[in-house]
C-alpha cells in the first residue's frame, strides 16, 4: 500500500471514529429517554443501569393516561390536540398570509409599498420575547383559549422576508405569460407563482412548525387551565409533581416528541434544506 | 417624507396603545357583589389535592346539590402549583362564586378586590364555630373574607427503628425538642448507621416555592427572628438570629437525601423527614408503629411550627352571594369537615370537628401537633408559649414568600445567609414602599 | 429567528403600465399584504410600544388602583438599585457568559461535524440524522431529560459516569445546584440541543465551496490545516458570521430550560437566571408589570446593539 493510500485510510478511520463517538454522545440522552420510558420508574434514575434495557414494558405509557384523567390534570389527548391544532393553524394560515404579503412586496407596485416594507424589515429584529409580556397584559381577556395561542403568530416578519426574497428571484417570464393570458395578480399568484414556490413553502412550513410545536414561554404566560395547555408546557408541569414518577415522565416526553421525530425522519431532506436555506437567505 | 410619515404613524399608535394599556392595566371598577336570589348555579373553584381530598370535596358538592333543590354547585379543580397564579391572573369578573384561597395569599386578593366579605352571606353559626386560627387566617383589614375546612400541622417525622439503631434519643415533647447541635449530631449518627449515608429528607425540590416559607420560616421565628414586623422586613429578616437559623439549616445538607424519587423516608433511606399532616396517611401505612412525630428543632426561642392552609371565600364578582354563602355553610358542617380531614389527615378548622378528632386529641398519633394548634399565634404576635405560627397576613405576602423562599433555596445551594437575607429584606421593603404599604 | 440584514429594496423596473392596471396592482397589493401587516402591527408593533409605555409606570397586571407614572425609575432600578440590580445585572452577566462560551464551543463543534459530514464518506446521511435529531426536541423536554442526567445523587447518570471514570474518588456533585457548575450544565444541554442546527447551516456553506479551490491548494502542496485556513475558512466566512450573530441573539433569549431547571429541578437561581427569567419572575412573584416591561425593552435594545455591531465591525463582503 502506498503511503498516501495508507494515510487516507487512517484519516478515514479516524473520521469514522469521530463521527461514531459524536453520534453516540448526541443519541445517548435520546436513548435514555426511550429506554427510561419503558422501564419501571425506580430503575430510571439508577446510574448506568438506567441505560440497560431490562424489565421493559409499556406500563408507564398506560400510567401516563391514568395520571392525566381528570379535568384538573388535563387529558393527554387534549394536550396533543392543542399542540397540533395550534401548530396547524399557525403554519397553514401563516403560509397563506405571509406568502401573499411576500408576493405583494416583491412583485406588485403599489402606493406606500416601500415604506411598509421598511417597517416589516424593522420588525424582524424585534424578538418575540420582548413583546410577550406586554402582549399578555393586553390580551388578558382571552386567557386559556387556543385562539390566543394561534393568532399572534400567524403573521411573521421573517417568513414574509423569506417569501419576498424567493419571489424576487423567480424568473419574470412565468408571470408575464400569465399576464398576457389575462390573469390578474390573484390569479397569477395562485395558479402560477405558488406551484413554482414549493421550496420556500416547505422551508417556511418546517421552520414555523418547529418553533410552534416547542412553544413554552407564551403558553406559560397565557394559560393556566389544562384544557388550553399545549404539550411542552404540560411536560414541565407533569415532571414537577411530587413525588415524581420518572418512568411516566419519560413516557410522556417520548409521546411529546414522537410526532415531530417521525415527521423529521420522513421529511429529513426538507428539514435540512429549510434550515440551511433560511441561513443563506439571511 | 418617509420619516415624518413613520413618526406620525408611530405617534398615533403610541397614543392608541397608551389608552389601551392604561385601560387594561386598571381592571374595570364597579359590577361588584350582589346577593342574588339564592337560587341558580354557582361555580366553585378548588385546588387539586390528593385523590382522597378531591373525592371528599366532590362528595361535599354532590351532597350539597342533593340536600336542596334551589342551588346547584359546579366544582372545578385547578392544579395546586399554579392555583394562586391562576387566581392572580383571572380578571375579577371571571372569578367564580366560591373559591378556595391559599391562606396567606388572602390579604393580597382582598387588596386587589377579588374577594367579598363573608359576614353578609355566611351564617353566624358557621362563623362562631370556626377555630381562632381559621378566623385569624381569613381576616384582613378587620373584615372576614375566608373560613377554612382544615388547618395544617407539621413537624418532623421519625423512623423509630432507624433512630434506635443509631442510638439517637428523639424528642417526644416541645420541651425536649432538639437544639441545632443536637439535631446535627442526630443526623450524623443516623447517616453513619444508614447504608445510604443520608439521614434527612426535607423535600428540597420545593424549597423555592411556598413549601420553603411554610416549612422553614418557623426556624427563623424559633431563633427569635421573623419575616416582617410592622411592615418592615429589614432588621427582622436579616437580623443575626434569622441569619444564624439559616446558617444552621445549611449545615444539614450533607445529610440530606435529594429524594428525586420521593420515597426516601418510606423506603427507609432516611430516618427523619420534614413533613406534615398530608404525609401521615402514606407514612403511617408504610411504617406503622415505627412512625414517630416530633417538633421542629428549637433554634433558641422555643420550637415553632408552620400553620394555616387553604381557606374558602366568595368571589367579588359573584351575582349570587346568598347561594354562595349557603354552599360555604354546608361545606363547613361537621360531616364534610370530618370527611375531608379523614381523607387528608389535616386538623379540622371548626371547633366542633377539632374536639372530636381523635388523631389530634390526647392519645392520638398526631396529638403533639394538635397541641401546636392549640397554642397558635399570628406572625406579628409571637410569644414564648406560642407553638404554631401563622404566616403573615398582609397584601405584600407574595413578595415576602418569594423572596424568603428564594433566599432559603440560595442558602441551601451555598449562598451566604447574611447577604441573601439582607437582599431579600431590602426587596420586600422596597415592594412595600412601591405600593404605599398596601393601604 | 432574526435576520441581520436590511437588504436595500431592489427597484423593480417595470414598463409603465396602463393606469387601470396600476390601480388594480395597488388594490391587490394592499389587499394581499394587509393580513400580514395587520397581524404584525397588532401583535408585534403594538405590544412593543406597550412595553415601552408600561415600563414607564409602576403598574401591576390587572390592578385595581390607577397605575403611577414613574418615568425612568424602572430602568434606573434595573441598573443601580441595590435590591433590583443585583439579580438583573447578574442575569445580564449570565447571558453574556452563555454567549461567550456557546459561540466558540457550539460553533466549533458544529463546524467539526459539518467538516466530517462534508467528507462524503459512506453513510453520511445516517450520521447526519443523529447529529440533527436533538434539534427537533422541544427545549422543555430537553431540560427534563438532562435534569435526570445531572441529578445530584450518585445514581444520576453524569455522576455515575464520573464515578466510573475516576474509580469512585470524586463524590457525587450537585451539577445544577452548585453555583460553580450550574451555568455550565445549562450551557451543556443547550449546546447538545443546538449544535445540529448550526451544523446543517455550515454544511450547506461548505458544500458551496468549489472543489477546484481545494485542488489548487493541493497542487500548491498545502496540507490539511493550510487548506482549512486558506480555502475553507474564507469560503464560509459570511455564513460563519451569520451563525455567530444568530447564536449571540439566541443566547440572550434563553428561557425555557432555565425556567424549568430553576423552578422544578433545584438549579442555582443566581448562577443560571437570564434576562427573560428575571422578566417573568417579576410577573410571577411580584406581579410587577412595569419592571417586566422594562426588562423586555432592555432585551430588545441589546439585540439591536448586537446586530448593529455585527454589521459595522464584520462587514459582510459579497463572495467573489
Amino acid at each position: 500500500m502506498s503511503t498516501t493510500t495508507l494515510r487516507r485510510t487512517v484519516s478515514t478511520i479516524r473520521d469514522y471514529i469521530l463521527m461514531v463517538v459524536a453520534a453516540l454522545i448526541m443519541f445517548a440522552p435520546i436513548y435514555y429517554l426511550l429506554v427510561g420510558s419503558l422501564k419501571p420508574s425506580a430503575h430510571v434514575l439508577d446510574g448506568f443501569a438506567g441505560f440497560l434495557p431490562t424489565n421493559l414494558s409499556f406500563d408507564n405509557y398506560v400510567g401516563v393516561f391514568h395520571s392525566l384523567s381528570s379535568d384538573a390534570t388535563g387529558y393527554f389527548w387534549r394536550f396533543l390536540f392543542n399542540s397540533f391544532a395550534i401548530s396547524a393553524v399557525v403554519v397553514i394560515a401563516g403560509l397563506v398570509v405571509n406568502s401573499m404579503a411576500g408576493y405583494a412586496f416583491a412583485r406588485l407596485e403599489w402606493v406606500g409599498r416601500d415604506k411598509v416594507f421598511l417597517l416589516i424589515v424593522l420588525l424582524v429584529i424585534v424578538p418575540f420575547e420582548s413583546v410577550a409580556i406586554p402582549l399578555m397584559s393586553l390580551m388578558q381577556g382571552q386567557r386559556d383559549t387556543l385562539l390566543v395561542q394561534m393568532i399572534p403568530f400567524i403573521a411573521n416578519a421573517f417568513s414574509v422576508f423569506l417569501f419576498y426574497t424567493f419571489f424576487l428571484n423567480l424568473p419574470k417570464s412565468i408571470e408575464e405569460a400569465a399576464r398576457i393570458d389575462g390573469l390578474g395578480s390573484w390569479g397569477t399568484y395562485v395558479r402560477i407563482v405558488v406551484p413554482n414556490a414549493k421550496p420556500v413553502f416547505a422551508t417556511v412550513a418546517i421552520l414555523t412548525f418547529l418553533s410552534s410545536w416547542g412553544q413554552y414561554l407564551w403558553p406559560s404566560l397565557v394559560t393556566s387551565d389544562p384544557s388550553a395547555r399545549p404539550l411542552p408546557l404540560e411536560m414541565s408541569v407533569f415532571s414537577a409533581q411530587v413525588p415524581p414518577d420518572w418512568g411516566q415522565v419519560f413516557a410522556f416526553g417520548t409521546l411529546l416528541v414522537l410526532p415531530v421525530l417521525i415527521v423529521f425522519l420522513i421529511f429529513q431532506r426538507y428539514f435540512v434544506q429549510s434550515v440551511a436555506g433560511s441561513a443563506v437567505k439571511g | 417624507m418617509t420619516i415624518t410619515r413613520t413618526l406620525r404613524r408611530s405617534a398615533l399608535a403610541a397614543v392608541a396603545v397608551t389608552a389601551a394599556v392604561v385601560m387594561t392595566a386598571c381592571s374595570s371598577a364597579g359590577g361588584g357583589v350582589s346577593a342574588g336570589t339564592g337560587t341558580g348555579t354557582i361555580n366553585v373553584w378548588a385546588h387539586q389535592g390528593q385523590d382522597s381530598e378531591n373525592a371528599a370535596l366532590q362528595a361535599a358538592v354532590d351532597g350539597f346539590n342533593k340536600s336542596q333543590g334551589k342551588v346547584t354547585a359546579k366544582l372545578r379543580l385547578i392544579s395546586g402549583d399554579t392555583y394562586t397564579t391562576t387566581i392572580t391572573s383571572t380578571p375579577k369578573n371571571q372569578l367564580p362564586d366560591v373559591l378556595e384561597i391559599d391562606g396567606p395569599t388572602l390579604a393580597s386578593f382582598v387588596y386587589n378586590d377579588k374577594l367579598a366579605p363573608l359576614s353578609d352571606y355566611v351564617a353566624k353559626g358557621t362563623i362562631s364555630n370556626a377555630t381562632p386560627g381559621s378566623v385569624a387566617e381569613g381576616t384582613s383589614g378587620g373584615k372576614l373574607y375566608g373560613l377554612a375546612m382544615y388547618d395544617s400541622a407539621m413537624g418532623l417525622y421519625g423512623n423509630k427503628k432507624l433512630l434506635d439503631a443509631a442510638g439517637v434519643t428523639h424528642p417526644t415533647s416541645f420541651d425536649s425538642a432538639w437544639t441545632p447541635d443536637q439535631f446535627a449530631a442526630a443526623l450524623k449518627a443516623l447517616s453513619a448507621a444508614d447504608p445510604s449515608g443520608k439521614a434527612l429528607d426535607l423535600n428540597e425540590s420545593g424549597l423555592s416555592g411556598e413549601w420553603g416559607t411554610y416549612g422553614f420560616a418557623p426556624l427563623v421565628q424559633s431563633a427569635g427572628g421573623n419575616l416582617i414586623k410592622n411592615g418592615k422586613s429589614v432588621g427582622m429578616l436579616d437580623s443575626s438570629a434569622s441569619v444564624k437559623a439559616l446558617a444552621d439549616f445549611a449545615t444539614w445538607k450533607p445529610y440530606t437525601d435529594p429524594n428525586a424519587d420521593g420515597n426516601a423516608f418510606v423506603d427507609g433511606r432516611v430516618g427523619v423527614a420534614w413533613g406534615g399532616h398530608w404525609n401521615y396517611p402514606v407514612f403511617s401505612k408504610a411504617l406503622g408503629s415505627d412512625l414517630v412525630v416530633m417538633p421542629l428543632p428549637n433554634m433558641g426561642q422555643g420550637a415553632k411550627a408552620g400553620a394555616g392552609s387553604w381557606t374558602w371565600g366568595v368571589g367579588s364578582g359573584t351575582k349570587n352571594g346568598k347561594a354562595a354563602g349557603l354552599f360555604v355553610d354546608y361545606l363547613l358542617n361537621d360531616k364534610n369537615v370530618t370527611a375531608m380531614t379523614q381523607a387528608n389527615g389535616a386538623p379540622p378548622a371548626t371547633k366542633s370537628a377539632f374536639t372530636a378528632d381523635t388523631l389530634y386529641q390526647t392519645g392520638g398519633a398526631l396529638a403533639l401537633w394538635g397541641e401546636q394548634l392549640a397554642h397558635a399565634c399570628a406572625a406579628d404576635a409571637i410569644t414564648k408559649d406560642c407553638l404554631a405560627v401563622y404566616r403573615p397576613v398582609t397584601a405584600g405576602y407574595p413578595t415576602i414568600t418569594s423572596k424568603f423562599a428564594g433566599s432559603l433555596s440560595a442558602v441551601w445551594g451555598g449562598a451566604d445567609p447574611k447577604k441573601s437575607l439582607t437582599s431579600a429584606a431590602n426587596a420586600i421593603d422596597q415592594n412595600f414602599a412601591d405600593n404605599n404599604g398596601f393601604k | 429567528m432574526a435576520s441581520p440584514v436590511s437588504t436595500p429594496m431592489r427597484t423593480l423596473i417595470i414598463a409603465r403600465a396602463p393606469r387601470r392596471r396600476r390601480w388594480r396592482d395597488t388594490r391587490d397589493g394592499v389587499l394581499m399584504s394587509l393580513p400580514a401587516i395587520l397581524g404584525l402591527v397588532a401583535f408585534v408593533a403594538v405590544p412593543f410600544i406597550a412595553a415601552i409605555v408600561l415600563s414607564l409606570y409602576n403598574v401591576q397586571v390587572d390592578q385595581a388602583r390607577a397605575p403611577k407614572f414613574w418615568g425612568l425609575t424602572n430602568y434606573a432600578r434595573l441598573f443601580t438599585d441595590p435590591v433590583v440590580s443585583a439579580s438583573f445585572l447578574r442575569s445580564l452577566v449570565n447571558n453574556f457568559v452563555f454567549a461567550i462560551v456557546v459561540i466558540p464551543v457550539q460553533t466549533g463543534l458544529a463546524l467539526l461535524l459539518a467538516v466530517l459530514l462534508n467528507r462524503k464518506l459512506k453513510g453520511v446521511r445516517f450520521f447526519r440524522t443523529f447529529f440533527f435529531m436533538p434539534v427537533v426536541f422541544p427545549m422543555a423536554l430537553v431540560a427534563v431529560i438532562w435534569r435526570l442526567i445531572l441529578d445530584r445523587s450518585p445514581s444520576g447518570l453524569l455522576n455515575s459516569a464520573v464515578g466510573f471514570v475516576t474509580g469512585g474518588s470524586v463524590p457525587a456533585h450537585d451539577w445544577l445546584g452548585s453555583a460553580a457548575t450550574a451555568l455550565g450544565s445549562v450551557i451543556l444541554l443547550s449546546i447538545w440541543q443546538g449544535v445540529g442546527f448550526q451544523m446543517v447551516i455550515l454544511l450547506a456553506a461548505l458544500q458551496e465551496i468549489p472543489e477546484e479551490r481545494y485542488e489548487a491548494a493541493r497542487l500548491d502542496r498545502a496540507n490539511g490545516w493550510q487548506q482549512f485556513v486558506n480555502v475553507t475558512a474564507p469560503g464560509i466566512r459570511n455564513t460563519l458570521i451569520f451563525v455567530v450573530l444568530l447564536t449571540t441573539i439566541l443566547a440572550f433569549r434563553v428561557y425555557d430550560q432555565v425556567f424549568i431547571l430553576i423552578r422544578t429541578a433545584g438549579a442555582n437561581e443566581g448562577a443560571t437566571q437570564t434576562l427573560l427569567y428575571n422578566a417573568t419572575q417579576a410577573i410571577y412573584s411580584e406581579n410587577n408589570l412595569g419592571r417586566a416591561s422594562s426588562i423586555s425593552v432592555v432585551l430588545f435594545l441589546i439585540i439591536v446593539i448586537i446586530t448593529l455591531i455585527q454589521r459595522r465591525v464584520l462587514r459582510q463582503r459579497s463572495e467573489g
